[in-house]
């Protein structure tokens, strides 16, 4: 039984790293609606530029959090602009595609400045806190609440604010947008910032619990993808729930499947999910 | 220098059928397999386990085939129900997935050692240099055949009716077009052609491992098809000889520019094939060779 | 006629014109040209980070020899190719290494399925082939002496790390490893040397991508180890230290030196890496290789990948000269005459063993990575080990056995 609980702690805890980043994905994905396979250099670019602000210039990680939403949300839509905006018109895939080779050029980009040496934050580990047998990371404990408040947030953004519902109103239907006197293109701007910005903070929780060098986000490119999928592609709270469903699916499966068959777990999971909704847990109406 | 050459055409025969493989699924039907990878790796272990037990190589890459396909069929049977952006995201799991069985079974695939002495048919009666322009012949020859076969198929009533399914699959089935059973066959074909790939890849190289099969390789052949241009088989060919070409390429190129570290240039040359990627969409989205659509032949006149 | 045929026409032309362009610099194979060296070693996937550190040490070595005056009088050139951590393009970047640029070694080579893939058309071509890679397989293949190993087997090594637990008064010892050639042996050998002692071990494989071990850090943690061994690389040896350490393990940790080297030292919190042991093949007490690759390459402590590929450019270049003759074929006869003479001068580097070679005496090299003695099959027959401990962020030599 503890056994058992601590799975299920533990599964919160792995999703909460997977969640930020698979909100970045969502965000992107639900106004642009193409599967953006740049988020992998995104986190890592995030991983980056907070260990350039924390390491080498000395702020505290609240603040290089901070460095690395602006600097990836920048690079995002630099990226996007340059990259990826003008093939929209041919389809999802193609710029899905396209979003592929934008993530082998930028993973490059770090190569090249960084080399493949791995970094590490200036930050001291904590042990876990034990109540009786289980125990909790306090830090794993952090990122969840990070992640449930920026889902909160975005939510809220998307919701009540009026450049959030032009940004759902362009979800909806870009034409009936433009008719409206809205923008597509400055709302694709922000929407883009916002996604990459968030998987540069999703890098940093991973980069912390993890490394940092030029793979740190192609490492979990899968487990968001799969978190993102579970949830339902394009809702917000669906990738939270998404990722925390997958990093419970994932530790409990160890009790019983070896643990180098994890990230099949996840994608079983998928595939029984998504039989029986295939538009995830929490997915949008038909479209 | 020669056998480079040998070599590097043999490669681009290989990559060509897997740029024909997913020219069909993608260009013909419209679905995404970012699993290619994982077929790949299916026809390529199937021949290497069944020439292993003593079967002949012939009889390995028909495995290979029919193996593909099954796989192919039960990949399909699990995704029907899937939007083409879960799909693509699904079979780029598919791919992890047949990675890590590789990788785990030790009893079926010796693990992570990899299965090595894998036969080169007549290796030993023609010698290492003949071998390799034999196997070019070969591969060549098998490229050509089913370039023709997917040819065929592209300008028939089913290749017409794929079409139609891919533009509008509602409006294929009002017109009474069996769009599931269409796309269950396109995907089982497209598969064992991907596996067949793997089944000459193995035989070529006498070794493979589940390192072979990393999603690199499916970005490759997406390159292809995408420069070659999308829906027309003579296109992934082009392509993937165009890809493989550049690839090889890309070391030359590297090797003019000074001062940098190894990593760097190691790093440049990712981004060059990155780059080339974005820079095809944009330039000629719709590939080298652009898809042209037939018409259909006129409907007999009421004479 | 078919589109294809005049498509490919056009392409053998284009291929041709362009084998044409890039056979322009590299001379024919003249006796009298440079000696070309190539290196495979991983600078992109997830080899990445001990590649670029390997190329530094071979170049370092090629330009002192140069410097010197080359080797025959020949001047050294060093070709570096990428494996991309990828055997499919570890292959192609061996083909052109073997038949573009007509390379007489390649060294480095590092994950084992790049081996394994490369080793044929290295004995195919005659070139000969130096590696770093742990699989047993390896120096099982029919490769006709043309290719060397300079990392212990898994009997030499595992039984180390046995006897060393035990050595602590550990007794139950608990084995976390990724999915890797060498994993299960590996083991097998820990658990013979763990078992003869009266003690009991444990293990399990995990997948080498994920950001967190938790649940697996349970299981091992049920063992109720004294010892933790862990068999993985930098990147998910950084996050199972990290997790271990959390999950509040005390024990004694033990790890390979190329897992827990300086790079991974400096990038996790002192605390959870501290007091960490780890072990890596090395030359006998008193040997200066060591220190002076530490001198010639500016890094405190080089991981044993980076010792390795020292010595094989080292050796190679010493059997070129032995064997007054380039080729793949000559280096393969020669090396075990300059790596292992009876009676030999024991010398650290090519420079000193270049000049003993011309004045015609014997050469016994014992290299960075250890006495760099072969038997047939190309596998090191001893080796010392370096058992160093983490104590406050540095690596501290504990001693050599």
């Amino acid at each position: 039984m503890t056994q058992l609980l601590q799975a299920l702690l533990n599964g919160v805890m792995t999703g909460a790293l997977i969640a930020v980043p698979a909100i970045g994905f969502s965000a992107i994905f639900a106004v642009l609606r193409y599967p953006n396979f740049a988020i992998a250099a995104y986190a890592t670019i995030g991983a980056f530029a907070a260990w350039w602000a924390n390491a080498q210039l000395g702020l505290p990680i609240v603040a290089s959090l901070f460095v690395a939403f602006a600097v990836t949300g920048v690079v995002g839509v630099a990226a996007e602009e340059t990259a990826l905006k003008r093939l929209r018109g041919n389809g999802a895939l193609i710029v899905a595609i396209a979003s592929i080779a934008l993530n082998l050029v930028l993973e490059n980009i770090v190569r090249f400045i960084f080399g493949n040496e791995m970094r590490g934050y200036d930050l001291p580990i904590a042990r876990d806190l034990r109540f009786g047998e289980l125990r909790i990371g306090p830090q794993q404990l952090q990122s969840l609440l990070l992640s449930v408040i920026i889902m909160a947030a975005m939510f809220l953004f998307l919701r009540y604010t009026r450049f959030g519902k032009a940004m759902r109103a362009v979800a909806d239907n870009p034409d009936l947008a433009r008719l409206k006197g809205i923008d597509p293109a400055r709302i694709a701007i922000v929407t883009i910032f916002l996604g990459a910005g968030l998987t540069g903070v999703g890098g940093v929780l991973i980069g912390l619990d993890t490394s940092i060098d030029p793979l740190t986000g192609y490492r979990v490119l899968l487990s968001v993808f799969a978190a993102a999928v579970l949830g339902g592609l394009g809702s917000i709270p669906g990738a939270v729930v998404g990722a925390l469903m997958l990093g419970i699916a994932e530790e409990l499966a160890l009790l019983a499947v070896p643990a180098t068959y994890r990230t099949a777990v996840g994608f079983v999971a998928i595939l029984l999910m998504l039989t029986f909704r295939p538009r995830g847990i929490l997915g949008e109406r038909a479209a | 220098m020669l056998s480079y050459v040998i070599f590097t055409l043999t490669l681009c025969a290989i990559y060509g059928l897997l740029g024909l493989s997913l020219n069909l699924i993608w260009g013909g039907a419209g679905l995404v397999n970012l699993g290619l990878a994982g077929f790949f790796a299916v026809g390529a272990y199937a021949s290497a386990l069944a020439t292993g037990a003593g079967a002949p190589v012939l009889i390995g890459w028909g495995a290979a085939l029919v193996v593909g396909a099954g796989v192919g069929l039960l990949v399909t049977f699990a995704t029907l129900r899937l939007r083409d952006d879960y799909l693509a995201i699904v079979t780029l799991g598919f791919a992890e997935v047949i990675r890590l069985v590789a990788l785990n079974e030790r009893w079926l695939t010796k693990g992570s050692d990899g299965i090595s002495g894998i036969r080169a048919p007549l290796k030993a009666e023609l010698g290492t240099q003949n071998f390799a322009l034999f196997y070019l012949g070969v591969v060549t020859l098998v490229l050509l055949v089913v370039w023709a076969l997917l040819r065929r198929l592209d300008l028939s009533p089913y290749g017409r009716a794929l079409k139609a399914i891919r533009e509008d699959q509602q409006l294929a089935a009002f017109a009474g077009k069996p769009v599931l059973r269409f796309k269950l066959q396109a995907f089982a074909l497209s598969a064992a052609i991907a596996a067949l790939a793997g089944a000459l890849y193995a035989h070529f190289q006498s070794y493979i491992s589940p390192d072979h099969f990393q999603p690199l390789i499916t970005i490759y052949i997406f390159l292809a098809v995408t420069a070659g241009g999308v829906g027309r088989p003579s296109g992934a060919v082009l392509g993937a000889y165009a890809v493989v070409i550049f690839l090889e390429a890309t070391r030359f190129m590297t090797e003019w520019v000074p001062g940098l570290q190894p990593v760097q240039l190691a790093a440049m040359r990712e981004m060059l094939i990155g780059l080339a990627l974005i820079l095809v969409l944009h330039l000629k989205p719709q590939g080298i060779l652009p898809e042209t659509i037939p018409k259909a032949p006129a409907p007999p006149s009421a004479a | 006629m078919t589109p294809f045929s005049i498509d490919r026409r056009r392409l053998l032309a284009g291929s041709a014109a362009l084998a044409g362009i890039s056979a322009l610099p590299s001379r024919a194979r003249a006796q009298a040209g440079p000696i070309r060296i190539g290196t495979l070693t991983p600078l992109t996937g997830s080899g990445g980070p001990y590649g670029p550190v390997m190329v530094k040490a071979v170049k370092a070595v090629v330009d002192e020899v140069n410097a010197a005056g080359g080797v025959l009088g020949r001047k050294v050139e060093l070709i570096s190719e990428d494996d991309q951590t990828n055997p499919e393009a570890g292959v192609r970047a061996a083909r052109k290494l073997i038949d573009v640029d007509k390379v007489s070694a390649i060294l480095g080579t590092w994950a084992s399925s790049v081996t394994t893939a490369v080793a044929p058309l290295c004995w195919e071509s005659k070139t000969f082939l130096a590696t770093v890679s742990g699989a047993d397989a390896i120096t099982q293949l029919p490769h006709q002496g043309y290719l060397i190993r300079t990392q212990p087997n898994t009997t030499l090594q595992g039984k180390k790390f046995g006897e060393f637990c035990i050595a602590e008064k550990a007794k139950r010892v608990f084995f976390l490893s990724p999915q890797t050639p060498f994993a299960k042996s590996q083991f097998d050998n820990i658990t013979a040397a763990v078992k003869a002692a009266g003690g009991e071990t444990g293990s399990l494989i995990y997948d080498d991508k994920k950001p967190s071990y938790r649940t697996e850090i349970d299981e091992a943690l049920r063992f109720k180890p004294d010892a933790i061994i862990f068999g993985g690389y930098t990147p998910d040896t950084a996050v199972m230290l990290k997790d271990v350490y959390r999950a509040g393990f005390s024990g004694l940790k033990v790890a390979f030196g190329y897992s827990v080297n300086q790079k991974l030292i400096e990038s996790v919190p002192a605390e959870v890496v501290d007091k960490t042991f780890t072990i890596a093949p090395s030359p006998a007490e008193g040997s200066k290789a060591y220190e002076r690759l530490v001198k010639l390459i500016g890094v405190a402590s080089p991981d044993p990948y980076t010792t390795q590929i020292y010595d094989q450019i080292n050796l190679v270049l010493m059997a070129i000269a032995f064997a007054d003759d380039s080729s793949g074929a000559a280096i393969k006869d020669a090396v075990r005459k300059v790596s292992q003479a009876q009676g030999g001068v024991k010398v650290d580097n090519a420079i000193d063993g270049l000049k003993a070679i011309a004045a015609k005496q014997p050469v016994d090299y014992d290299g960075a990575s250890g006495p760099c003695d072969f038997d047939a099959i190309g596998d090191i027959i001893d080796s010392k080990f370096r058992y160093e401990q983490v104590q406050g962020s540095k690596l501290v030599l504990v001693k050599i056995a």
